[in-house]
Protein backbone atom coordinates (compact mmCIF):
# COMPACT_ATOMS: atom_id res chain seq x y z
CA UNK A 1 0.00 0.00 0.00
CA UNK A 2 2.76 2.37 0.79
CA UNK A 3 4.63 1.34 -1.99
CA UNK A 4 1.80 2.55 -4.38
CA UNK A 5 0.73 5.82 -2.74
CA UNK A 6 4.91 7.65 -2.54
CA UNK A 7 5.20 8.24 -6.75
CA UNK A 8 1.59 9.62 -6.33
CA UNK A 9 2.81 12.50 -3.33
CA UNK A 10 5.69 13.08 -5.47
CA UNK A 11 3.37 13.96 -8.17
CA UNK A 12 1.53 16.20 -6.24
CA UNK A 13 4.75 17.84 -5.28
CA UNK A 14 6.06 18.42 -8.28
CA UNK A 15 2.87 19.12 -10.48
CA UNK A 16 4.18 18.32 -14.74
CA UNK A 17 1.72 20.61 -16.43
CA UNK A 18 0.59 23.92 -14.91
CA UNK A 19 -0.88 25.54 -17.81
CA UNK A 20 2.27 27.06 -18.54
CA UNK A 21 2.65 26.41 -22.18
CA UNK A 22 5.37 28.07 -23.13
CA UNK A 23 9.15 28.48 -21.33
CA UNK A 24 11.76 31.91 -21.58
CA UNK A 25 14.64 30.79 -23.59
CA UNK A 26 17.11 32.93 -25.16
CA UNK A 27 20.61 32.35 -26.82
CA UNK A 28 23.29 34.55 -25.00
CA UNK A 29 26.67 35.06 -26.41
CA UNK A 30 29.10 34.18 -23.31
CA UNK A 31 32.37 31.93 -22.49
CA UNK A 32 32.08 28.62 -22.74
CA UNK A 33 35.30 27.98 -20.58
CA UNK A 34 34.86 23.98 -20.40
CA UNK A 35 32.00 23.48 -22.60
CA UNK A 36 33.08 21.25 -26.26
CA UNK A 37 36.54 20.52 -24.88
CA UNK A 38 36.11 17.14 -24.07
CA UNK A 39 38.83 15.30 -22.23
CA UNK A 40 40.41 14.10 -24.87
CA UNK A 41 43.21 16.88 -24.79
CA UNK A 42 43.83 16.95 -21.26
CA UNK A 43 46.11 14.73 -19.08
CA UNK A 44 46.37 14.30 -15.14
CA UNK A 45 48.48 16.77 -13.70
CA UNK A 46 49.73 14.46 -11.36
CA UNK A 47 52.53 13.54 -11.99
CA UNK A 48 53.73 14.90 -14.64
CA UNK A 49 53.41 18.86 -13.92
CA UNK A 50 54.63 17.99 -10.43
CA UNK A 51 57.70 16.53 -12.67
CA UNK A 52 58.04 19.07 -15.26
CA UNK A 53 58.20 21.75 -12.46
CA UNK A 54 60.68 20.40 -10.44
CA UNK A 55 63.28 20.06 -13.46
CA UNK A 56 62.73 24.06 -14.18
CA UNK A 57 63.06 24.16 -9.95
CA UNK A 58 66.37 22.25 -10.42
CA UNK A 59 67.59 23.70 -13.22
CA UNK A 60 66.71 27.29 -12.14
CA UNK A 61 68.33 26.36 -9.14
CA UNK A 62 71.42 24.28 -10.84
CA UNK A 63 72.25 27.37 -12.80
CA UNK A 64 72.00 29.73 -9.95
CA UNK A 65 74.53 28.13 -7.79
CA UNK A 66 77.25 27.78 -11.01
CA UNK A 67 76.61 31.79 -11.61
CA UNK A 68 77.24 32.28 -8.26
CA UNK A 69 80.56 29.98 -7.47
CA UNK A 70 81.81 31.77 -10.81
CA UNK A 71 80.81 36.14 -10.08
CA UNK A 72 80.91 36.91 -6.36
CA UNK A 73 78.47 39.45 -5.64
CA UNK A 74 79.90 43.29 -5.46
CA UNK A 75 80.56 44.67 -2.34
CA UNK A 76 82.28 48.58 -2.41
CA UNK A 77 83.77 50.35 0.35
CA UNK A 78 81.99 51.23 3.46
CA UNK A 79 79.24 53.18 2.55
CA UNK A 80 80.49 57.27 2.90
CA UNK A 81 77.87 60.42 2.43
CA UNK A 82 80.52 62.89 1.75
CA UNK A 83 82.01 60.88 -0.86
CA UNK A 84 80.13 60.71 -3.96
CA UNK A 85 80.57 57.54 -6.48
CA UNK A 86 80.70 58.30 -9.72
CA UNK A 87 79.17 57.22 -11.71
CA UNK A 88 75.98 57.39 -8.91
CA UNK A 89 73.37 54.50 -10.55
CA UNK A 90 69.96 53.11 -9.86
CA UNK A 91 70.00 49.32 -9.24
CA UNK A 92 69.92 48.10 -13.47
CA UNK A 93 65.88 47.73 -13.41
CA UNK A 94 65.69 51.79 -12.43
CA UNK A 95 68.06 52.45 -15.19
CA UNK A 96 65.72 53.40 -17.43
CA UNK A 97 64.61 56.07 -15.32
CA UNK A 98 67.64 57.27 -14.65
CA UNK A 99 68.48 57.82 -18.33
CA UNK A 100 65.31 59.78 -18.71
CA UNK A 101 65.91 61.87 -16.30
CA UNK A 102 69.20 63.29 -18.27
CA UNK A 103 66.80 63.80 -21.52
CA UNK A 104 63.23 65.59 -19.46
CA UNK A 105 62.30 67.29 -16.60
CA UNK A 106 62.22 64.62 -13.03
CA UNK A 107 58.72 65.10 -12.71
CA UNK A 108 58.27 64.15 -16.64
CA UNK A 109 60.85 61.59 -16.23
CA UNK A 110 60.31 59.87 -13.04
CA UNK A 111 56.57 60.18 -12.15
CA UNK A 112 54.39 61.32 -15.02
CA UNK A 113 55.81 58.91 -18.10
CA UNK A 114 56.14 55.95 -15.35
CA UNK A 115 52.93 56.51 -13.70
CA UNK A 116 51.21 56.31 -17.41
CA UNK A 117 53.25 53.52 -18.72
CA UNK A 118 51.92 51.38 -15.38
CA UNK A 119 48.06 52.45 -15.68
CA UNK A 120 48.94 51.76 -19.52
CA UNK A 121 49.92 47.69 -18.14
CA UNK A 122 46.67 47.74 -16.21
CA UNK A 123 44.45 48.92 -18.84
CA UNK A 124 45.84 46.38 -21.15
CA UNK A 125 43.03 43.72 -20.87
CA UNK A 126 39.98 46.18 -20.25
CA UNK A 127 40.88 47.84 -23.62
CA UNK A 128 41.69 44.63 -25.26
CA UNK A 129 38.33 42.64 -23.85
CA UNK A 130 38.07 39.89 -27.07
CA UNK A 131 38.86 36.53 -26.33
CA UNK A 132 40.11 36.06 -30.24
CA UNK A 133 43.43 34.73 -30.19
CA UNK A 134 43.96 34.00 -26.42
CA UNK A 135 46.48 31.40 -25.96
CA UNK A 136 48.87 31.92 -29.22
CA UNK A 137 51.91 34.20 -29.42
CA UNK A 138 51.31 37.32 -31.41
CA UNK A 139 47.73 36.22 -32.24
CA UNK A 140 48.75 35.43 -35.86
CA UNK A 141 51.06 36.08 -38.92
CA UNK A 142 50.32 39.75 -39.56
CA UNK A 143 50.42 40.71 -35.12
CA UNK A 144 53.91 38.72 -35.72
CA UNK A 145 54.64 41.16 -38.44
CA UNK A 146 53.53 43.91 -36.13
CA UNK A 147 55.74 42.91 -33.66
CA UNK A 148 58.76 42.29 -35.69
CA UNK A 149 58.58 46.25 -36.86
CA UNK A 150 57.32 48.00 -34.21
CA UNK A 151 60.27 46.63 -32.21
CA UNK A 152 62.75 47.54 -35.29
CA UNK A 153 60.92 51.06 -35.61
CA UNK A 154 61.49 51.92 -31.84
CA UNK A 155 64.77 50.64 -31.21
CA UNK A 156 65.92 52.66 -33.87
CA UNK A 157 63.98 55.75 -33.17
CA UNK A 158 64.61 55.69 -29.10
CA UNK A 159 68.29 54.84 -29.79
CA UNK A 160 68.35 58.39 -32.17
CA UNK A 161 66.63 60.07 -29.92
CA UNK A 162 68.58 59.15 -26.73
CA UNK A 163 71.89 59.99 -29.18
CA UNK A 164 70.72 63.21 -30.97
CA UNK A 165 68.95 64.69 -27.10
CA UNK A 166 72.62 64.17 -26.33
CA UNK A 167 74.25 66.09 -28.60
CA UNK A 168 71.86 68.75 -29.15
CA UNK A 169 70.14 69.11 -25.62
CA UNK A 170 67.20 71.91 -26.20
CA UNK A 171 67.30 72.56 -22.59
CA UNK A 172 70.88 73.82 -22.87
CA UNK A 173 70.19 75.61 -26.32
CA UNK A 174 67.25 77.20 -25.71
CA UNK A 175 67.74 77.91 -22.04
CA UNK A 176 67.41 82.01 -22.88
CA UNK A 177 65.02 81.58 -25.65
CA UNK A 178 62.50 79.83 -23.98
CA UNK A 179 60.91 79.24 -20.48
CA UNK A 180 62.24 75.73 -18.41
CA UNK A 181 58.69 74.69 -18.87
CA UNK A 182 59.12 74.11 -22.65
CA UNK A 183 62.40 72.98 -23.04
CA UNK A 184 62.15 70.33 -20.29
CA UNK A 185 59.27 69.56 -20.06
CA UNK A 186 57.05 70.26 -23.43
CA UNK A 187 59.40 69.45 -25.95
CA UNK A 188 60.67 65.98 -24.85
CA UNK A 189 57.04 64.92 -23.73
CA UNK A 190 55.69 65.97 -27.44
CA UNK A 191 58.43 63.69 -28.84
CA UNK A 192 58.15 61.30 -26.64
CA UNK A 193 53.88 61.20 -27.78
CA UNK A 194 54.75 61.77 -31.19
CA UNK A 195 57.56 58.42 -30.87
CA UNK A 196 54.59 56.79 -29.80
CA UNK A 197 51.59 57.78 -31.68
CA UNK A 198 53.44 57.36 -34.90
CA UNK A 199 53.23 54.29 -35.00
CA UNK A 200 49.66 53.42 -34.04
CA UNK A 201 48.63 56.00 -36.42
CA UNK A 202 50.76 53.93 -39.23
CA UNK A 203 48.87 50.60 -38.57
CA UNK A 204 45.53 52.73 -38.14
CA UNK A 205 45.45 54.50 -41.55
CA UNK A 206 47.73 52.84 -43.59
CA UNK A 207 47.86 49.20 -42.76
CA UNK A 208 44.86 47.19 -45.02
CA UNK A 209 43.01 44.70 -43.29
CA UNK A 210 41.04 45.44 -40.11
CA UNK A 211 42.82 46.85 -37.11
CA UNK A 212 41.60 46.00 -33.88
CA UNK A 213 42.36 46.37 -30.26
CA UNK A 214 44.77 43.71 -29.87
CA UNK A 215 46.84 45.31 -32.76
CA UNK A 216 47.10 48.73 -31.33
CA UNK A 217 48.10 46.65 -27.67
CA UNK A 218 50.75 45.00 -29.64
CA UNK A 219 52.11 48.18 -30.68
CA UNK A 220 51.45 50.30 -27.89
CA UNK A 221 53.09 47.38 -25.63
CA UNK A 222 56.12 46.71 -28.10
CA UNK A 223 57.07 50.60 -28.18
CA UNK A 224 57.18 50.65 -24.21
CA UNK A 225 58.93 47.55 -24.19
CA UNK A 226 61.70 48.33 -26.32
CA UNK A 227 61.89 51.76 -25.11
CA UNK A 228 62.56 50.27 -21.77
CA UNK A 229 65.21 47.92 -23.53
CA UNK A 230 67.20 50.44 -24.92
CA UNK A 231 66.81 53.29 -21.88
CA UNK A 232 68.01 50.60 -19.76
CA UNK A 233 70.72 49.69 -21.63
CA UNK A 234 71.77 52.91 -22.66
CA UNK A 235 71.99 53.82 -18.70
CA UNK A 236 73.53 50.58 -17.40
CA UNK A 237 75.99 49.86 -20.24
CA UNK A 238 76.89 53.21 -21.78
CA UNK A 239 77.01 55.67 -18.96
CA UNK A 240 80.73 55.95 -17.22
CA UNK A 241 82.13 58.46 -15.09
CA UNK A 242 80.03 61.96 -15.13
CA UNK A 243 76.88 59.87 -16.71
CA UNK A 244 78.35 60.87 -19.87
CA UNK A 245 77.80 58.70 -22.75
CA UNK A 246 80.87 56.05 -23.55
CA UNK A 247 81.37 52.56 -25.46
CA UNK A 248 80.62 49.70 -22.31
CA UNK A 249 84.43 47.98 -23.23
CA UNK A 250 86.18 51.96 -23.39
CA UNK A 251 85.13 52.89 -20.22
CA UNK A 252 87.71 55.58 -18.62
CA UNK A 253 88.75 55.53 -14.98
CA UNK A 254 88.71 51.18 -15.32
CA UNK A 255 85.01 51.70 -14.87
CA UNK A 256 83.14 48.36 -15.45
CA UNK A 257 79.33 48.87 -15.53
CA UNK A 258 78.87 45.40 -14.20
CA UNK A 259 80.56 45.79 -11.00
CA UNK A 260 77.67 47.73 -10.12
CA UNK A 261 75.20 45.16 -10.25
CA UNK B 1 60.97 -11.34 3.58
CA UNK B 2 59.09 -9.52 0.74
CA UNK B 3 55.89 -10.53 2.44
CA UNK B 4 57.05 -8.94 5.42
CA UNK B 5 57.60 -5.98 4.26
CA UNK B 6 54.53 -6.11 2.37
CA UNK B 7 52.47 -6.65 5.60
CA UNK B 8 54.61 -3.53 6.79
CA UNK B 9 53.69 -1.41 4.57
CA UNK B 10 49.95 -2.33 4.69
CA UNK B 11 49.74 -2.05 8.39
CA UNK B 12 51.74 1.89 8.23
CA UNK B 13 49.36 2.80 4.65
CA UNK B 14 46.38 1.83 7.03
CA UNK B 15 47.47 3.17 10.14
CA UNK B 16 45.65 5.91 11.42
CA UNK B 17 48.38 8.63 12.05
CA UNK B 18 49.27 7.59 8.43
CA UNK B 19 45.15 8.19 7.00
CA UNK B 20 45.22 11.62 9.35
CA UNK B 21 48.08 12.78 7.40
CA UNK B 22 47.37 11.33 3.41
CA UNK B 23 43.55 11.37 2.70
CA UNK B 24 44.53 9.98 -0.88
CA UNK B 25 46.04 6.08 -1.78
CA UNK B 26 49.34 5.65 -4.16
CA UNK B 27 48.37 7.85 -7.30
CA UNK B 28 48.61 5.02 -9.99
CA UNK B 29 44.82 5.35 -10.41
CA UNK B 30 42.45 8.39 -11.47
CA UNK B 31 40.63 8.91 -8.16
CA UNK B 32 43.65 9.04 -6.10
CA UNK B 33 45.96 10.96 -9.04
CA UNK B 34 42.36 13.14 -8.54
CA UNK B 35 42.90 13.04 -5.03
CA UNK B 36 46.51 13.70 -4.50
CA UNK B 37 45.50 17.47 -6.17
CA UNK B 38 43.02 18.34 -4.32
CA UNK B 39 43.72 17.37 -0.96
CA UNK B 40 47.59 18.54 -0.87
CA UNK B 41 47.58 22.28 -0.26
CA UNK B 42 50.77 23.03 -2.83
CA UNK B 43 49.44 20.66 -5.34
CA UNK B 44 45.77 22.26 -5.07
CA UNK B 45 46.91 25.14 -7.05
CA UNK B 46 46.96 23.11 -10.06
CA UNK B 47 44.32 21.64 -11.50
CA UNK B 48 43.37 17.75 -11.56
CA UNK B 49 43.47 17.20 -15.48
CA UNK B 50 45.64 19.71 -17.60
CA UNK B 51 45.29 20.36 -21.16
CA UNK B 52 48.61 19.07 -23.28
CA UNK B 53 49.04 22.53 -24.73
CA UNK B 54 49.41 24.38 -21.72
CA UNK B 55 52.67 21.71 -20.71
CA UNK B 56 54.00 22.51 -23.89
CA UNK B 57 57.69 23.99 -23.12
CA UNK B 58 57.53 27.05 -26.18
CA UNK B 59 54.22 28.13 -24.97
CA UNK B 60 55.30 29.57 -21.82
CA UNK B 61 59.03 29.17 -21.42
CA UNK B 62 58.37 28.25 -17.48
CA UNK B 63 59.42 32.06 -16.51
CA UNK B 64 56.25 31.78 -14.06
CA UNK B 65 57.65 28.68 -11.90
CA UNK B 66 60.87 30.26 -12.37
CA UNK B 67 59.86 33.13 -10.82
CA UNK B 68 58.33 31.78 -8.62
CA UNK B 69 61.23 29.30 -7.55
CA UNK B 70 63.48 32.25 -6.97
CA UNK B 71 61.14 34.05 -4.75
CA UNK B 72 61.68 30.39 -2.75
CA UNK B 73 65.39 30.63 -2.86
CA UNK B 74 65.44 34.17 -1.73
CA UNK B 75 62.97 33.22 1.00
CA UNK B 76 65.27 30.40 2.30
CA UNK B 77 68.85 32.50 1.54
CA UNK B 78 67.25 35.46 3.33
CA UNK B 79 66.56 33.91 6.50
CA UNK B 80 70.25 32.47 6.74
CA UNK B 81 71.47 35.48 5.46
CA UNK B 82 69.67 37.25 8.68
CA UNK B 83 71.25 34.93 10.82
CA UNK B 84 74.70 37.29 10.20
CA UNK B 85 73.12 40.29 9.56
CA UNK B 86 72.37 43.86 11.91
CA UNK B 87 71.03 46.46 10.27
CA UNK B 88 73.18 48.80 11.63
CA UNK B 89 75.02 51.61 9.80
CA UNK B 90 78.13 50.98 12.16
CA UNK B 91 77.81 47.07 11.87
CA UNK B 92 75.83 46.00 8.34
CA UNK B 93 78.97 46.60 6.54
CA UNK B 94 81.79 44.63 8.22
CA UNK B 95 78.59 41.44 8.65
CA UNK B 96 78.97 41.27 5.30
CA UNK B 97 82.46 41.36 5.15
CA UNK B 98 82.17 38.77 7.87
CA UNK B 99 79.54 37.13 6.63
CA UNK B 100 82.25 36.71 2.93
CA UNK B 101 85.44 35.78 4.64
CA UNK B 102 84.44 34.35 7.66
CA UNK B 103 81.61 32.21 7.78
CA UNK B 104 81.18 28.79 5.74
CA UNK B 105 79.54 28.90 2.40
CA UNK B 106 78.64 32.64 3.44
CA UNK B 107 80.26 34.03 -0.13
CA UNK B 108 78.13 31.42 -1.95
CA UNK B 109 74.90 32.22 -0.08
CA UNK B 110 75.09 36.35 -0.68
CA UNK B 111 76.17 35.46 -4.18
CA UNK B 112 72.98 33.20 -4.48
CA UNK B 113 70.55 35.87 -3.10
CA UNK B 114 72.05 39.01 -4.92
CA UNK B 115 71.82 36.88 -8.29
CA UNK B 116 69.02 35.24 -7.20
CA UNK B 117 67.12 38.78 -6.61
CA UNK B 118 68.29 39.94 -10.08
CA UNK B 119 67.12 36.76 -11.83
CA UNK B 120 63.47 36.90 -10.15
CA UNK B 121 63.27 40.48 -11.82
CA UNK B 122 64.43 39.66 -14.85
CA UNK B 123 61.65 36.38 -15.17
CA UNK B 124 59.31 38.33 -13.58
CA UNK B 125 59.34 40.94 -16.99
CA UNK B 126 60.16 38.46 -19.46
CA UNK B 127 56.92 36.36 -17.57
CA UNK B 128 54.74 39.39 -18.19
CA UNK B 129 56.06 39.70 -21.73
CA UNK B 130 55.26 36.39 -22.46
CA UNK B 131 51.96 36.88 -20.83
CA UNK B 132 51.75 39.88 -22.99
CA UNK B 133 52.18 38.64 -26.70
CA UNK B 134 50.16 35.55 -26.04
CA UNK B 135 47.46 37.16 -25.55
CA UNK B 136 46.82 35.39 -22.09
CA UNK B 137 45.52 38.63 -20.21
CA UNK B 138 42.41 38.45 -22.24
CA UNK B 139 39.45 37.57 -20.37
CA UNK B 140 38.38 35.69 -18.04
CA UNK B 141 42.19 36.58 -16.79
CA UNK B 142 42.14 40.45 -17.01
CA UNK B 143 42.19 40.79 -13.33
CA UNK B 144 45.11 38.26 -13.05
CA UNK B 145 47.17 40.38 -15.09
CA UNK B 146 46.26 43.40 -12.38
CA UNK B 147 47.85 41.23 -9.97
CA UNK B 148 50.42 40.29 -12.11
CA UNK B 149 51.65 44.01 -12.49
CA UNK B 150 51.00 44.53 -8.70
CA UNK B 151 53.33 41.36 -8.44
CA UNK B 152 56.22 42.59 -10.90
CA UNK B 153 55.77 46.32 -8.79
CA UNK B 154 56.29 44.11 -5.35
CA UNK B 155 59.30 41.94 -6.82
CA UNK B 156 61.11 45.69 -7.79
CA UNK B 157 60.42 46.94 -3.98
CA UNK B 158 61.63 43.75 -2.76
CA UNK B 159 65.03 43.88 -5.02
CA UNK B 160 65.45 47.70 -3.91
CA UNK B 161 64.63 47.43 -0.45
CA UNK B 162 67.47 44.73 -0.01
CA UNK B 163 69.99 46.84 -2.33
CA UNK B 164 70.54 48.83 0.59
CA UNK B 165 71.47 46.58 3.28
CA UNK B 166 75.00 45.69 2.56
CA UNK B 167 75.49 49.72 3.53
CA UNK B 168 78.30 50.19 1.11
CA UNK B 169 79.03 52.96 -1.60
CA UNK B 170 76.87 50.87 -4.13
CA UNK B 171 74.29 50.97 -2.07
CA UNK B 172 73.86 54.36 -0.64
CA UNK B 173 74.56 55.96 -3.89
CA UNK B 174 72.25 54.03 -5.51
CA UNK B 175 69.34 54.17 -2.88
CA UNK B 176 70.31 57.83 -3.08
CA UNK B 177 69.43 57.85 -6.34
CA UNK B 178 66.39 56.02 -6.75
CA UNK B 179 64.49 57.63 -3.71
CA UNK B 180 65.23 61.46 -5.26
CA UNK B 181 63.48 60.60 -7.80
CA UNK B 182 60.34 60.15 -5.40
CA UNK B 183 60.76 63.36 -4.42
CA UNK B 184 59.82 65.07 -7.97
CA UNK B 185 56.48 63.88 -7.72
CA UNK B 186 54.88 67.57 -6.94
CA UNK B 187 51.98 66.78 -4.12
CA UNK B 188 53.61 64.07 -2.28
CA UNK B 189 57.02 63.62 -3.49
CA UNK B 190 58.42 64.80 -0.75
CA UNK B 191 57.06 63.37 2.09
CA UNK B 192 56.75 60.32 0.34
CA UNK B 193 60.62 60.17 0.15
CA UNK B 194 60.00 61.25 4.12
CA UNK B 195 58.42 58.04 5.07
CA UNK B 196 60.57 55.96 2.93
CA UNK B 197 63.78 57.38 4.21
CA UNK B 198 62.81 58.68 7.63
CA UNK B 199 64.30 61.40 7.64
CA UNK B 200 65.96 63.76 4.76
CA UNK B 201 68.87 61.68 3.89
CA UNK B 202 70.06 57.88 3.88
CA UNK B 203 71.23 57.17 7.08
CA UNK B 204 70.17 54.71 9.91
CA UNK B 205 66.74 55.61 10.01
CA UNK B 206 66.30 54.56 5.87
CA UNK B 207 68.24 51.21 6.93
CA UNK B 208 65.99 50.24 9.93
CA UNK B 209 62.90 50.77 7.46
CA UNK B 210 64.64 49.06 3.87
CA UNK B 211 65.48 46.28 6.17
CA UNK B 212 62.20 45.87 8.21
CA UNK B 213 59.98 46.24 4.45
CA UNK B 214 62.93 43.75 2.83
CA UNK B 215 62.43 40.83 5.72
CA UNK B 216 58.85 41.22 5.95
CA UNK B 217 56.77 43.89 4.65
CA UNK B 218 57.74 42.77 0.91
CA UNK B 219 57.76 39.10 1.54
CA UNK B 220 55.02 38.78 3.57
CA UNK B 221 52.83 40.79 0.99
CA UNK B 222 54.38 38.95 -2.05
CA UNK B 223 53.91 35.51 -0.58
CA UNK B 224 49.63 36.02 -0.76
CA UNK B 225 50.13 37.69 -4.13
CA UNK B 226 51.55 35.49 -5.51
CA UNK B 227 49.31 32.71 -3.91
CA UNK B 228 46.36 34.35 -5.35
CA UNK B 229 47.85 34.89 -8.95
CA UNK B 230 48.69 30.82 -8.84
CA UNK B 231 45.64 30.00 -7.63
CA UNK B 232 43.80 32.52 -9.80
CA UNK B 233 45.26 30.69 -13.00
CA UNK B 234 43.40 27.99 -12.12
CA UNK B 235 40.00 29.58 -11.02
CA UNK B 236 40.60 30.90 -14.55
CA UNK B 237 40.88 28.30 -16.76
CA UNK B 238 44.53 27.03 -16.71
CA UNK B 239 46.97 28.89 -19.32
CA UNK B 240 45.01 30.37 -22.29
CA UNK B 241 47.10 27.95 -24.35
CA UNK B 242 43.92 25.61 -23.34
CA UNK B 243 41.39 27.66 -25.68
CA UNK B 244 43.61 27.13 -28.70
CA UNK B 245 42.06 25.08 -31.31
CA UNK B 246 43.81 22.98 -33.27
CA UNK B 247 42.35 21.30 -36.68
CA UNK B 248 40.38 18.56 -35.28
CA UNK B 249 38.44 20.58 -33.04
CA UNK B 250 37.93 23.07 -34.96
CA UNK B 251 36.57 20.56 -38.19
CA UNK B 252 34.12 19.12 -35.25
CA UNK B 253 33.23 22.57 -34.86
CA UNK B 254 32.09 23.07 -38.02
CA UNK B 255 30.28 19.99 -38.29
CA UNK B 256 28.20 20.48 -35.45
CA UNK B 257 26.71 23.79 -37.02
Amino acid sequence: MTATKKPQEKEQNFTKSSGKTYSLVEVVKAPTVMVDKGPDNTIFAFPIVAILELIIALGSTLFLVLFSLLKDAPLEEHANAIITTDPAKAPWYLMGLQEMLEHMHPTLAGIILPALSVLFLILIPYIDHSREGAGVWFTSKRGKRIVGWTALYTTIVMIGFVALDHTFPPRELLRDVLPNLVTQSIIPGSIMAFLVILPVLYLWRFKKGTTNAREVMLVLFTVLFFTAIVLTLTGFLFRGPGFELYMPWAMPNGYNPFDGL
Amino acid sequence: MKNLLQNLWEKVTNSRPWKSFFRHGWPDNPLDRSLIMTTNIFFHLHPVRVNKKSIRAAYSLGLGVITTVMFIILALTGILLMFYYVPSTELAYFDIVKLQTKVPFGQLLRNMHRWGAHLMVLSAVLHMVRVFYTGAYKPPREFNWVVGVILLILTIAGSFTGYLLPWDQLAFWAITVGTSVAAYEPLMGKTIKKILLGGPEVGQAALTRFYGLHVMVVPAILLLVISLHIWRVRKDGGLAANEVKDDDELEAENDSN
